[in-house]
């Protein structure tokens, strides 16, 4: 049985932003080597997610756009205070609980060496607190 | 053209590659959990909010610290790696006999374009001759002054040296130079509010993080602790826009003063035209 773990960097352009990391997640399920297994591919952080959908910019948008409806931006949100433990203002409530709605992780079989997707599957990174310099990671288990 | 009048760059990468001196920094000035940030990306974060121009802020408390926390040096540094997008201003301790020489340096040497300083963390009050010899200095060489004013959470420091109305004889004492309160003065924000009527020289920013998010904080301020119409009737040239990064995100905290429905006219003067005034272009 093999372990393999990769952690990718990625940096948005935009505060709030679809990253679609497909390739990057099928190309390391093929440096494995794993020909049968499961692959997790996970977010490091708690103000982003993993998420699987379609990859049409009306789909895209539509995501993002009912999250803000559902998470507005001015809501008083109990996070909404100084943290002295930072020294910061908690101004991002919103992408804690977008983070929530969406999960951290996603989870596909490999199968003869191949990441298993629906036709219609692409795999993203959900930015919901950018811009920064964000990590996940994809974690290969498998014979 | 979006100017931010107030960010401190403790955890601006090139400034931060000594570890002992980086935590040192961030426990006096109080930041936590943060780390340094690479130029790039800070330029994304400012494209995305619209800056166009950046006020860098040092930090000297080093006649009882024995070192700065940000140097005038480690401010010409960052300065020099993009010097249409930052303004550098320069900090000294007045307490130590060397503060005059430091600031002429800064201004002749490393072409900083004013002063920047905390009574709070100095525990002096700013009607203090060691402040005035450092103001002579700016006036000689023409350059404004920031003034810490109101709670400060950096170490040590004490919010009775920065009261608003402390300022109010030197900035009636130096009529020619021009003087910004940073964070409205809060909690004394009406304080800063009579100061910002009467002076012609006086200039408050809009830092604000105190209670509640950027849209709470903006509209106690801008419309509860301020009449309703004060901004708009009377103080609209004279409020110019500060995030205070990094304890806020600056495309956060212009969202919250956005929210405040100002007028476009006035809008377009705390963003960026009280700031080229206050740095002493005639053009705004």
């Amino acid at each position: 049985m093999k372990y393999l773990l990769k952690e990718e960097t990625v940096c948005a352009d935009k505060e709030f932003e679809l990253i679609k990391i497909t390739d990057k997640v099928r190309s390391f399920v093929s440096e494995s080597g794993v020909v049968n297994g499961i692959c997790f591919c996970i977010t490091e952080h708690t103000t982003t997610g993993i998420t699987v959908n379609e990859s049409l910019p009306c789909v895209e948008k539509d995501i993002l756009e009912t999250l803000d409806r559902i998470v507005p931006e001015d809501y008083p949100y109990n996070h909404n205070h100084y943290l002295d433990s930072y020294g910061t203002i908690g101004g991002n409530a919103p992408g804690h609980l977008k983070s929530h709605l969406t999960g951290n992780h996603c989870v596909f079989p490999v199968i003869d060496s191949t990441l298993m997707l629906g036709h219609a599957d692409d795999i993203y990174f959900c930015e919901y607190d950018g811009i920064k310099l964000r990590r996940y990671m994809i974690y290969v288990m498998g014979e | 053209m979006l100017i931010d009048a107030h960010v401190r760059p403790a955890l601006f990468e090139p400034i931060c590659r000594d570890k002992s001196r980086l935590d040192s920094r961030c426990d006096a000035m109080h930041y936590h959990k943060m780390n340094p940030t690479g130029m790039d990306l800070l330029k994304k974060q400012y494209n995305l909010a619209g800056i166009t121009g950046v006020f860098l802020l040092p930090s000297d408390c080093s006649f009882e610290t024995g070192s700065t926390e940000i140097s005038n040096d480690e401010i010409a540094k960052i300065v020099a790696l993009d010097p249409d997008l930052y303004y550098g201003f320069a900090s000294v301790d007045p307490r130590d006999r060397n503060s005059a020489a430091e600031l002429i340096r800064s201004f002749k040497d490393l072409g900083l374009c004013g002063l920047y300083l905390n009574t709070s963390r100095l525990h002096i009050y700013p009607e203090d001759a060691r402040i005035f010899a450092i103001l002579d200095i700016c006036r000689e060489y023409g350059k404004p002054v920031i003034f810490h004013a109101g709670l400060s959470f950096e170490k040590d420091a004490l919010a009775k040296f920065s009261r608003p109305i402390e300022f109010e004889s030197v900035i009636a004492k130096y009529s020619d130079i021009n003087f910004c309160l940073t964070h409205m003065g809060w909690p004394w924000v009406q304080e800063t509010s009579a100061l910002l009527l009467k002076y012609p020289n006086a200039y408050a920013n809009t830092a604000l993080m105190n209670f509640d998010g950027p849209y709470q904080i903006y509209r106690k301020v801008f419309r509860e602790d301020m009449g309703e119409l004060w901004v708009e009737h009377n103080l609209s040239e004279k409020i110019i826009f500060g995030s205070g990064s990094p304890r806020i995100r600056p495309v956060r905290s212009k969202r919250g003063l956005d929210s405040l429905g100002f007028s476009e006219e006035t809008r377009k003067k705390i963003y960026y035209g009280n700031a080229m005034r206050f740095l002493g272009s005639k053009e705004n």
